[in-house]
């Protein structure tokens, strides 16, 4: 008979035997996972907010990817099956991984390459956001048209930073007007504002539990993004009329 | 494009709204496109209107499949090029012929014995 390599003398192909060790590993895990979300609450800055979301998100997914890795040892027959230390060893940097990889990676990829856009390579809107960057203290967003009728713009902040307009909102804008829209956005970068509604969104999907802590007020958000517009500018009338055009369209 | 809803006390043709019909006559008169703005502008003479509206209107059109639009860079930026996707007279005709349909859908023989008996009328 030939013995599998690596084989394990607890091998039972693909059952796994979920022990008390691993029991006291996923209550742990849970547990930080929804002290992290209690502390959310009480946390005011945004890099705390954002480093106690991926906090849960990790140590949620860690039970998850525990009993998966100690299964898929199993149905192989490796000596990793129900050895409790060599599967945290496994779990923690695929659950790291899996957190980072989907709030910085595909999250932000999907969406951008999902909308159809074209990238601005030069022109005012270019210049003053390129100009307004600096004063900032961020690297200069890359520009995006989206090819959408309706009004809207946002921004994200990922590896690189990117701002995207619609062509509706292009049309309905006068210049004053873009140029509030950019420094409303430009704000929310700096803020890192989209890193919020990111973190946010994955939690609402992955961890519904979290829709009961109202860590995250996007009211408090706008209002900061429009107060710089405001300063830059001088005058409320280019953000407040932007958003009157906007909310026509969609009233 | 569907009927849905057909304005019966509309002197125009009853499908669309009173300022869809306007944009779209506009839109017939010019064969090369027009701006959301150029339309307006031809518009803003005839009635009030604002140019966010033309945008909703025109826009509604384009989901409505009954205009084309493409982007261009121009002065001020990108925008859309609007265009008809049939001319006014193959519109009116889908229009005329798809209320029919719908008619006969509707009131089966009575709506044929109807039309039989209006146009042996009119022929008469």
């Amino acid at each position: 008979m030939i013995e599998p390599l690596f084989s394990s003398p607890t091998c039972f192909g693909a059952a796994s035997i979920i022990g008390p060790d691993k029991i006291f590993l996923v209550l742990i895990s849970l547990t930080i996972a929804f002290t992290s979300l209690a502390y959310l609450r009480r946390t005011q800055t945004t890099k705390g907010k954002i480093a106690l979301v991926y906090t849960h998100l990790i140590f949620l997914f860690f039970p998850f990817f525990l009993l998966s890795i100690n299964t898929t040892c199993g149905v192989f027959c490796l000596s990793c099956h129900n050895n409790v230390p060599a599967l945290a060893l496994y779990a923690v940097p695929t659950s790291v991984l899996a957190a980072v990889a989907t709030g910085f990676i595909f999250l932000p990829s999907y969406f951008i390459y999902t909308n159809k856009r074209r990238a601005l390579k030069g022109g005012h809107l270019v210049r003053f956001a390129a100009k307004h960057s600096s004063r900032l203290r961020i690297r200069p967003p890359n520009m995006y048209v989206v090819d959408k009728a309706k009004p809207v713009a946002f921004s994200f902040r990922s590896f690189r930073s990117a701002i995207f307009i619609s062509v509706g909102l292009l049309e309905i804008l006068n210049k004053k007007e873009k140029e509030a829209v950019i420094l409303h956005e430009l704000a929310h970068i700096r803020a890192r504002s989209s890193a919020m509604k990111v973190s946010k969104s994955i939690l609402n999907v992955f961890s519904p539990m979290s829709l009961i802590v109202k860590f995250y007020d996007t009211g408090k958000e706008e209002e900061m993004a429009d107060d710089f517009a405001i300063r830059v500018q001088k005058t409320s009338k280019h953000i407040n009329n932007a958003k009157k055009k906007m909310e026509k369209f969609y009233s | 494009m569907q009927v849905s809803r057909i304005r019966l006390h509309k002197k125009k043709l009853g499908v669309l709204s009173p300022l869809e019909m306007d944009v779209l006559t506009t839109l017939w008169k010019r064969q090369d496109g027009m701006r959301v703005r150029d339309i307006y502008s031809a518009l803003k003479n005839k009635r009030k209107v604002a140019l966010t509206s033309v945008a909703v209107i025109l826009d509604r059109l384009y989901e409505k499949k009954i205009v084309k639009r493409g982007i261009e860079t121009g002065r001020g930026g990108e925008h859309y090029i609007y265009s008809c996707r049939i001319s006014q007279k193959d519109f009116e005709k889908s229009v005329i012929d798809k209320t029919v349909n719908k008619l006969i859908e509707n009131f089966g023989p009575i709506a044929v014995n109807y039309f039989n008996e209006r146009f042996s009328k009119k022929s008469g």
